[in-house]
């Protein structure tokens, strides 16, 4: 094939650029990167290359584009929507070997690391300086940066400081053609377009990230936790609307129903015994922060709450968070399979679309977990399954997809944080019409014209999802003549 | 023109200063007039209000105007999900005046209207504009969730959404603003809101000297204190700090920042009056207008640098971000403060003057201008958008 014998090329070149023993091609060790996080997704790549500076990615990028072989960039692969999925014909640049910070400028609070530096660890060596990075996915002790800018990873209390896309100052970025250029500005109010702005969140489809300048905030004076118990989700969630109400912004909002919670009792010593739990977080200056979680503490009994826990210690706070964090794992010793699904609604929504949930786990005869930012209206329903049982895993995915199709129905997203990916593709056309497809795929080849950085990702092809009304247009590849449509 | 006119009936067309101004009525008018320009070869400049048509250099040519003055109008608005939609042509004000005027929801929208009362919502997201609140709610692309626009050569779509919360898709809405309608037309827009709090209290520290003030930014950067507005108004000699907040943590903060300086605590009213000062500055008595941005540990070389060229600053303290205005229109003082900027590895933006726009403009990188370009080409095609 060959598709094959050019990634082969690629990788024989890569050997002397990297390192002979930073190319992978022996069958058995490219399959460590067949898939991310969406393991139900598996392709073995033609090869896999692990450059050590920003110099080597690009030079490998070069090589891939003078071969017309596509490039996919990986992280820690724990992205959940398959945007690091290889193809067969494709290389795989793993960041792995960048993972240092190059300097922490603690007086201008900011801090320069390479792309493979977990998102923990960067408020780790803030620390020190009374400075954090705001933005923490639930896998943010395995996930990179690099993966975070691509994804505009948010997290638990992005309902307060915003996502990843809030708090990066510049990136350097390796283009499709190998090209190194640095976006942003290490000062306020750049002239020209904010590149930056549309790299993060790409997913890997502009460009590769060897490097960003990060904004550090200083750590809140005080931090007030509670946990509040509901009868219902409904309950929780008009909780959550009266918080709104109050006119108070809680750092987080977090809401796991009894299956979740269920869950996270294997992980973590929480003695939670209601239909919702609904954290909730403030934080800020000490006197601000105890008047309005009075306030919070109030609203919850009001609407209903049971009982509320207020975490007396930064050690019963961990706890608290670990229970909510370890989640989504934990959902493993309940069922040997599952899906996590991304989906945002409006969240005055929340309780019809938590029934709408309901109505389609029961009818396809499967249990649904849900785990949420019920602040921001961003739902992680996990769908269990047995994957042992024909056709469940089938079943599970028709009814992921058709929950956050439920999602667009509300007026919301099919993706709040994990991206499109390969996962969501075909949905893409439930929420945008051909022609703001169109426009995205323009805003790409202006990036990507030849079309190899991380194809099939993102936006829905023909391959992949069939002909998208409205969407049929001449592919860059034919345009550059580089190939036909059969 | 006459085409174009044809499109829209004669009574969208009128005419300033022999330039014909056309003014559609919706985004397919928009696409329909767009894709029409870009056959016949038009050159258009967008416009909202007008009212900072001069933050970029005039154009090379312009066969009309395209005006959003009948893009106007909310079209949803969600108190309980905080949100807004707007149609782009309308006036920042009215929005405004719209959100707050619900007093049962006690909500407010925080982009700032940079350039008065004839802003539009479009224009503050073409030009990035932003003023003093940027201290906390950032600027248009952080308050920004979604947009809807119309490619030069005509294609209506839409970016983002409506929901806080969302990374489907390129975030095409970031392009878009900033870009001085030089790649879509922006027909509507979606917004966050925020909730406006019970108390607002404001200080300020009066000193001309440079250390003073560096000195008592650097402790307030660093200690709990969460301001709105933290600006300074140089060489006037004036440090304004807006606390807004629970009345209890106000206080709070306002005692804290009084163990720093020796503060003053301006009236409710004066505090006010300071921030309309500053919004305004940019746009107040003649001369040259530069928009700048330095790295925060240059605040007090950035002060020292506009003193010594005769020029009044009002920018954020610790941002650092902020305007000056050159009273004299000195190409020698303009070229002086570009390049002392440049220097500290800050960024420059002409606002007000030809001569400010042909000595402030530098040239992007040689492969973000290559991005650039093939941007403008995929999303203009034909070059109408000017």
């Amino acid at each position: 094939m060959a598709e094959t014998t050019g990634a082969l090329a690629v990788a024989t070149q890569a050997r002397a650029i990297v390192g002979p023993d930073w190319v992978v091609t022996d069958a058995a060790q490219l399959r460590v990167y067949e898939c991310d996080g969406l393991t139900n997704h598996r392709i073995v790549p033609g090869a896999v290359v692990l450059p050590g500076s920003t110099e080597q990615v690009a030079a490998v990028v070069r090589l891939c584009h003078e071969h017309h072989v596509p490039f996919v960039a990986r992280g820690a692969g724990s992205g959940l929507s398959g945007g690091a999925l290889p193809t067969e014909d494709g290389i795989v640049i793993g960041l792995s070997r960048l993972r240092e910070v190059l300097d922490l400028d603690a007086p201008n609070q900011r801090v320069r690391v390479q792309p493979g530096v977990t998102n923990l660890r960067v408020s780790e060596v803030a620390a020190p300086h009374g400075l954090y990075y705001a933005p923490d996915p639930s896998s943010q002790q395995v996930c990179t940066i690099g993966g975070n800018l691509a994804e505009n990873a948010g997290g638990a209390h992005c309902l307060k400081y915003g996502f990843t896309v809030n708090h990066v100052l510049t990136a350097t970025v390796v283009l499709s053609d190998g090209t190194i250029v640095e976006l942003g500005s290490e000062a306020p109010d750049a002239p020209g377009l904010d590149l930056l702005g549309v790299l993060i969140g790409s997913e890997g489809t502009v460009g590769i990230v060897t490097e960003a300048l990060l904004n550090l905030l200083p750590k809140p004076e005080h931090v007030e936790t509670l946990v509040a118990m509901f009868p219902s989700t409904e309950t929780a969630g008009d909780a959550v609307s009266a918080i709104i109400a109050e006119g108070v912004v809680p750092a987080a909002v977090e809401m796991m129903d009894r299956l979740a919670i269920d869950a996270a009792k294997t992980q973590t010593p929480i003695t939670w015994d209601t239909e919702a739990a609904l954290i909730v977080e403030l934080d800020g200056p000490a006197n601000e922060v105890r008047s309005q979680f009075e306030a919070i503490n109030a609203i919850c009994k009001r609407c209903g709450a049971d009982a509320v826990q207020v975490a007396a210690s930064p050690e019963e706070r961990l706890t608290i968070w670990r229970a909510r964090k370890s989640a989504f794992a934990a959902v493993g010793q309940l069922s040997p399979a599952y899906l996590v699904q991304d989906g945002v609604i409006p969240r005055t929504r929340l309780p019809e679309v938590l029934n709408g949930i309901r109505a389609l786990a029961d009818e396809a005869g499967l249990r649904v977990a849900n785990v949420f930012h019920a602040g921001d209206g961003n739902l992680h329903p996990l769908v269990l399954y047995d994957n042992a049982v024909a056709g469940e895993q089938a079943k599970a995915e028709a009814i992921a997809m058709r929950i956050v199709e439920l999602c667009v129905d509300f007026g919301g997203s099919i993706t709040g944080e994990h991206g499109v990916g390969i996962e969501k593709v075909c949905s893409m056309p439930k929420m945008f019409t051909g022609d703001d497809l169109t426009a995205f795929d323009r805003v790409r080849a202006a990036f990507d014209p030849v079309g190899l950085c991380n194809p099939g990702k993102l936006l829905p092809t023909p391959r992949l999802c069939g002909e998208v009304p409205g969407f049929y247009h001449t592919h860059r590849v034919e345009t550059a003549g580089l190939g036909e449509r059969m | 023109m006459a085409d174009l006119a044809g499109i829209l009936g004669a009574d969208r067309l009128s005419d300033e200063c022999g330039t014909p101004i056309l003014t559609p009525r919706d985004a397919a008018e928009v696409s329909t007039l767009l894709e029409a320009a870009s056959k016949t070869g038009l050159a258009l400049v967008v416009r909202g209000g007008g009212t900072k048509t001069n933050w970029r250099p005039e154009p090379t040519r312009c066969d009309a105007i395209l005006s959003t003055a009948a893009l106007v109008g909310i079209v949803d608005r969600q108190p309980g999900d905080m949100t807004l939609v707007a149609q782009a042509g309308t006036p920042l004000a009215a929005l405004q005046a719209a959100v707050t005027g619900d007093a049962t929801h006690h909500q407010r929208l925080m982009l700032d209207g940079v350039g008065g009362e004839h802003a539009t919502l479009g224009g503050i997201l073409a030009t990035r504009a932003a003023g003093p609140r940027r201290q906390r709610y950032g600027t248009p692309r952080d308050i920004v969730i979604g947009a809807r626009y119309v490619t030069g050569d005509g294609l209506a779509a839409k970016t983002g959404g409506t929901v806080v919360k969302n990374v489907a898709g390129y975030d095409v809405a970031k392009l878009l603003i900033g870009s001085q309608g030089s790649l879509a037309v922006i027909t509507e827009v979606s917004l966050k809101l925020h909730p406006v709090p019970d108390a607002a209290r404001t200080v300020i520290l009066q000193t001309t000297a440079v250390a003073a003030v560096t000195d008592f930014v650097a402790a307030v950067r660093t200690a709990p204190i969460t301001a709105t507005v933290f600006d300074v108004r140089w060489p006037d000699g004036v440090v304004a700090v807006r606390i807004e907040s629970t009345p209890d943590g106000a206080a709070a903060q306002i005692d804290l920042l009084g163990g720093f300086a020796a503060l003053e605590e301006l009236s409710s009213e004066a505090g006010n009056a300071l921030l309309e000062e500053h919004l305004a500055f940019p746009f107040s008595g003649a001369g040259a207008v530069l928009g700048v941005g330095v790295r925060p540990e240059h605040l007090g070389t950035l002060l020292t640098a506009i003193a010594a060229a005769g020029g009044l600053f009002v920018g954020r303290a610790t941002l650092v971000a902020g305007d000056i205005v050159l009273p004299d229109l000195d190409p020698e003082r303009i070229t002086q403060l570009v390049q002392a900027v440049r220097d500290m590895g800050g960024n420059v933006q002409a606002r007000r003057g030809v001569e400010t726009h042909r000595l402030a403009t530098g040239a992007a990188a040689p492969g973000v201008a290559s991005v650039e370009a093939a941007i403008k080409q995929q999303l203009d095609p034909a070059g109408v958008l000017v």
